[in-house]
């Protein structure tokens, strides 16, 4: 297990982010962008339709159930690059809560304004953001206020332009970039002004808290998860 | 400061004089006249209305629409409709528009491609000759967008900018197959809890044009007046809209019966209590007679 640098983790505490470049790549990044094309296009018509019927945001879709349709989308939830990181923060208590493995369409103004996730007092959550292509400026990188996942950080106010958020930094990348976050810190997508579609995959986690995630969830990729750590990491055991 | 009740509709029996359109709820013999209205705007302190066209929209079906105006031209402005498909929209705008009290049109869909996906050209969107004649001449934009249209509405807006666009009933974006009318006569649109607007028409919030209408709650609601648990829905507009972009309205004659007139005049300060006095007035009418250029009284 690679467990993060003392400097990793000094940057985590101050600033509430981690840059993984290069954290999928070779095979395994080309096993993830075939998957992923596949299946978000074999999504796209269901949800033009949901869209259509008012069911479905118009601005960005989501693979539905992605961990049964490629074991690709199961293996990056543990996957070496960062997940002893994500296990130090959490003192090997950690548990995901699920993907969002989402194709985002160019639009003149981002899907969503700068916002946290959870408040302060949630138990520590933790977002992985995985590039599947290459995010270049201005094409929907990722935003992020350092240190804002303070609990004495801001207030801040939500400006009206993505670009007006004070002392923000953005994240375009290379395909197989992962950035870990603090859900409490404030982040968003910025605007995607390029003609490319943005594609990366969420991965939300937590640390354990009984309950929190039943057995049923993810039972349905238990075959896939053979390894008490796996099993925990999944809540396959209750 | 006037209160101004910023999106309702008036009707009056079908006729050769006022012909419409009817239907199981507006059949030829009901009417919901301007006068039943005015009875309403006075026990309950309104001054002055948007008058929406409803039940036709051709020439001939606005003939109500527009007595109503010259019969009143300081206690109303209108919106009107342009037939779907018309072969010269800018003749229709303009023979409604001429002297008559009508400001602007109201649509729902804009004839882009279905897909966001797809390359966006907004000189080829069916909607196009309408906003530049609209740009051309000031009208404003009374939008109550399909979901499937929701996405083309900002290559729009950047397009024109000069354009004043107010979104109809909370910015929702009523889905296909998801309109009925309840036991009150009202319209009902299932929506979804989570509210996708966010992502849509409440990120139109920077573009300083558009303004949103606060209004129609009873048909998004799963609760009774005073709509509790749309209270976030309004917060959210406000936040990213703020006080002066934002018109209380009430969507006349629906909610005659259900919860009454009455009740929807005090929606906004039940709904939203951390107003000031001052952004409640801007809500409640201040900003319907600074964006719609209402006459003063």
């Amino acid at each position: 297990m690679i467990l993060p640098t003392p400097e990793q983790k000094e940057q985590w505490e101050e600033e509430g982010y981690l840059v993984f470049e290069d954290a999928i790549q070779g095979e395994d990044l080309k096993r993830l962008q075939t998957a992923f094309d596949y299946w978000a296009d074999a999504s796209k018509a269901e949800w033009l339709d949901r869209v259509e019927g008012g069911e479905a945001v118009a601005t960005f879709y989501d693979i539905p159930n992605p961990l049964e349709k490629d074991s690709i989308f199961i293996d990056i939830i543990d996957y070496p690059s960062y997940y002893g990181t994500l296990m130090a923060f959490t003192d090997h208590d950690l548990i995901l809560l699920g993907p969002q493995v989402r194709t985002v369409a160019p639009w003149p103004v981002s899907y969503t304004g700068w916002h946290p996730d959870v408040s302060q007092s949630n138990p520590l959550h933790i977002k992985v953001q995985i590039y599947v292509n290459d995010v270049e400026p201005g094409s929907g990188e990722f935003g992020f206020v350092p240190g804002s996942h303070k609990p004495d950080a801001g207030p801040y106010a939500r400006p009206m332009r993505q670009e007006s958020m004070p002392g923000h930094k953005t994240f375009p990348g290379k395909a197989g970039t992962a950035i870990m976050f603090n859900s409490c810190g404030w982040h968003v997508s910025m605007d995607n002004h390029s003609d490319v579609p943005r594609k990366s995959i969420i991965l939300i986690y937590e640390k354990r808290t009984p309950g929190r995630i039943g057995p049923d969830q993810f039972a349905s990729i238990s075959a896939y998860c053979q390894t008490p750590e796996r099993r925990k990491l999944f809540s396959l055991d209750g | 400061m006037p209160r101004i009740d910023a999106h309702l509709h008036v009707f009056t029996k079908a006729s050769s004089e006022f012909p419409r359109e009817t239907s199981d709820i507006w059949p030829a013999e009901r009417e919901e006249p301007v006068e039943k209205l005015l009875d309403q705007m006075e026990e309950h302190q309104i001054d002055q209305a948007v008058l929406v066209q409803m039940a036709g929209a051709s020439i001939a079906n606005h003939r109500y629409l527009l007595h109503c105006l010259k019969a009143y031209p300081n206690r109303f402005l209108g919106i009107g409709l342009v037939p779907e498909g018309h072969p010269n929209p800018a003749d229709h705008m303009a023979e409604l528009t001429d002297n008559t009290g009508i400001i602007g049109f109201r649509f729902s869909t804009f004839g882009g491609p279905r897909d966001i996906f797809e390359k966006m050209d907004v000189r080829k969107f069916a909607a196009y000759p309408i906003w530049k004649c609209a740009a051309a001449r000031d009208y404003v934009l009374w939008l109550y967008p399909n979901a499937i249209n929701a996405h083309l509405l900002p290559y729009l807006i950047q397009e024109f900018p000069q354009v004043r666009v107010v979104l109809n009933h909370l910015a929702v974006c009523p889905g296909k197959g998801k309109f009925s009318w309840d036991e009150f006569g009202r319209p009902q649109i299932q929506v979804t809890g989570y509210n996708l607007t966010m992502h849509t028409t409440y990120r139109l919030a920077r573009f300083e044009n558009v303004n949103v209408h606060l209004s129609g709650q009873y048909a998004f609601s799963k609760e009774g007046f005073p709509y509790k648990d749309l209270a976030g829905w309004h917060h959210g507009l406000l936040s990213g809209f703020g006080a002066k972009r934002l018109m209380w309205a009430t969507d006349f004659p629906w909610i005659l019966e259900e919860p009454g007139y009455g009740k929807l005049t005090t929606i906004i300060e039940k709904l939203m209590p951390n107003l000031t006095e001052s952004e409640l007035a801007d809500i409640m009418g201040g900003n319907a007679k600074r964006i719609l250029r209402f006459p003063d009284l």
